[in-house]
């Protein structure tokens, strides 16, 4: 008899998701779909207030990324009234965007999806977690919570707020840094770098080469991919044009005000979660595992594939040698947590050329700003992929319509295809065990997605399907 | 929700004096004590914890030993950091809105075991799907762990801030039950 199973909740995380894999009556993978079980929604939220509260509002929507949506923002508030920050104020923006990247690729590598890595994925569950990690490396676990608590620490020093940030403020940042502020954050940053180094040559000696097998396998699906880069094609994280490349490696470029004329957004019925696509390649929406269409991917792989240098040297060593192993576009799922580390060589490199540059220091770190009505976009690439927040204004100033597109619904399409890709390849007539079902979970943990704030409808569907097959053929369809 | 207040829109600079020598920023984990307020604000009631942090310092705060941490959504940070830190507080006070069943706006402490299992996961926020962290806390790190709760009246199912007259009137009660933990 067909058979369904269901992995609920997908540990490590961040939000609530629901894998069901219906099996066939021979036992194999029939169908899967990633469901989201949470319910959010912010965007009506918005409309009404004053434009400049939203940095400040966007930030209590989820703790998880609090520094991406305060910055995309910002940003969006920025274009409504028309101003551009003072170059003070856009670096230490940077700055405090490239402090909190390196906390967060330090959190999910070690700890979330490093559990996987280090202890295999066939530990037993109950140690299979962040205190499995730090018994079984116990000096880099320390390592990893002090470098964690330092990037915490520059946050309080430069913006005085690590958790719900309320210093970037259209028309830059509201607090001057001093140059004691400077020398103390610049200390602490550059003790991250160390670690940033030692990071990535720990894991390319230690971690990846035992899993060079399931990389080449797991979840590998082929789509295109979106970043951000400055007009040389240099990487950026705060902003520059958004690219949109194919899967055969062609690309565009366009402002973030246009987003909508080269993406738009699927509703399918099992998901309160939308699945954007490349509108502008003129294939419509399809997530056939053989023949994808309009399905692209965000987050660090597909930075690192779409950008065609990095601004840091020893980012752009490491992303050099990337790019020769793998190829651009390089389709391999899980090569985003190695993408990971490359980004967070390059956020704290650049966290330490911030705070050598004398402009970091400057008085002038915000321009004046009136209201008006307007439209404003605002994109960063959130650690999770490209943030995008779009704000219309009244003549006052107040909130009319908003738009917000995070980087997890960027990968709603990936990250179904990439865990039904993987079902396909491990679970054969039936059989499966803890260690499989678990390797599911990776393909998903790889793009390290966050659902909380990813879930905007608000019409009251619960976003979870059950699909049993019968022998005969019927299928009856659970929703809750 | 429409005055405009545009107070600080015209601001171009703040003056300070580049060479001041302001002090890091206080480290919560430097406290003996930590009474944290959980949860989001606009979702009603379930934004009692960070309006308790407002309703204590409004009232003058608390001792030098103890430290009062608004944790918002942003909760896993702190608790993450604190299980593997070599320094940590003796005591935390999770404060944070439960339906439970109770009379709405009741103040009641509640062991860990009785956290309700959602509660449980937003308190490890998923990261430790046999635990939380706040039982990490408490059996690994000798901390002592207490959640003072408040029975929610009113959780909306779109976002709205604010909270119910019945949990709004818990604040005090709250605040006398927190103290006696210092």
């Amino acid at each position: 008899m067909a058979k369904t199973l269901t992995i609920a909740p997908v540990s490590r995380l961040e939000g609530h998701a629901k894998v069901t894999i219906n099996l066939d009556d021979a036992g194999n993978v029939a169908d899967t779909f990633v469901n989201i079980v949470e319910l959010r929604g912010f965007e009506k939220f918005c409309q009404g207030r004053p434009v400049e509260e939203m940095p400040r509002i966007v930030t209590s929507i989820c703790g998880v990324c609090p520094w991406s949506h305060h910055l995309a923002s910002a940003k969006a508030a920025d274009g409504v009234f028309g101003v551009t920050p003072t170059p003070t104020g856009r670096k230490l923006r940077e700055l405090c965007n490239s402090v909190a990247y390196t906390e967060e690729h330090i959190l999910h590598f070690f700890f979330l999806a490093g559990a996987d890595f280090v202890l295999g994925p066939g530990a037993d569950y109950k140690t299979r977690n962040v205190i499995g990690v730090a018994a079984a490396v116990p000096e880099i676990g320390k390592k990893v919570v002090h470098n964690r608590h330092l990037g915490a620490r520059i946050l309080n020093i430069v913006s005085g707020k690590s958790i719900h940030p309320v210093t970037a403020v259209p028309g830059g940042f509201s607090k001057p840094l001093t140059d004691h502020e400077r020398d103390m954050a610049l200390k602490m940053a550059s003790e991250i770098l160390e670690f940033a180094k030692f990071s990535i040559a720990w894991a390319k000696e230690s971690v990846f080469p035992k899993y060079l097998d399931a990389v080449k396998t797991v979840g590998v699906i082929k789509t295109g991919y979106m970043g951000t880069v400055r007009p040389d094609g240099t990487m950026d994280l705060y902003d520059g044009k958004i690219r949109l490349m194919k899967p055969d490696g062609s690309f565009v470029d366009f402002d973030d005000t246009k987003y909508a004329d080269y993406i738009s957004e699927k509703v399918l019925p099992w998901s309160y979660l939308k699945f954007p696509y490349a509108k502008s390649w003129n294939e419509g929406f399809d997530m056939d595992l053989d023949h994808p269409k309009g399905v692209y991917r965000t987050n660090t792989l597909a930075r690192l594939n779409v950008c065609d240098k990095l601004s840091t040297p020893m980012a752009q060593k490491e992303f050099e040698a990337f790019r020769q192993a793998f190829g651009r576009p390089c389709h391999l799922t899980l090569l985003y947590h190695w993408a990971r580390l490359v980004e967070l060589l390059y956020n704290a490199e650049y966290a330490v050329q911030l705070l050598k540059d004398p402009e970091i220091t400057g008085r002038e770190t915000r321009v004046a700003v009136k209201p008006r009505a307007g439209r404003g976009v605002g994109h960063v690439e959130a650690p999770r992929g490209t943030l995008i927040h779009d704000y219309e204004t009244d003549d006052k100033g107040l909130v009319t319509n908003a738009n917000l597109i995070v980087g997890t619904t960027h990968n709603n399409a990936p990250i179904n295809m990439a865990v039904k890709q993987a079902a396909k390849l491990l679970i054969k007539g039936g059989k499966y065990d803890e260690a499989l079902l678990n390797t599911v979970e990776m393909a998903i943990r790889a793009y390290d997605p966050c659902f909380s704030c990813a879930t905007h409808n608000l019409d009251g569907r619960l976003a979870v399907r059950i699909d049993i097959h019968r022998p005969d053929g019927a299928v009856e369809t659970m929703a809750n | 929700m429409t005055e405009r207040s545009p107070i600080g829109l015209a601001v171009t600079s703040v003056h300070r004096d580049p060479a001041e020598e302001r002090p890091e920023p206080e480290d919560f984990l430097d406290k003996e004590v930590l009474v944290i307020g959980c949860g989001n604000v606009m979702i009603g009631d379930d934004g009692l914890g960070p309006a308790f942090i407002k309703h204590l310092e409004a009232r003058g705060g608390a001792p030098a030993h103890v430290g009062l941490l608004d944790a918002g959504t942003g909760v896993r940070t702190v608790l993450f950091g604190m299980v593997l830190a070599e320094k940590r507080p003796k005591r935390i006070v999770i404060v944070d809105a439960v339906d439970m069943g109770r009379a709405p706006g009741e103040v009641f402490e509640i062991d860990l075991a009785e956290v309700p299992p959602l509660k449980a996961d937003d308190f490890s926020m998923h990261q430790l799907p046999t635990s939380n962290l706040l039982r990490e806390l408490r059996d690994q790190c000798g901390v002592e762990v207490r959640v003072v709760a408040v029975q929610v009246a009113w959780l909306p199912d779109e976002l709205r801030g604010g909270l119910s007259d019945s949990v709004a009137a818990s604040l005090e009660r709250a605040r006398e039950l927190v103290e006696r933990l210092y």
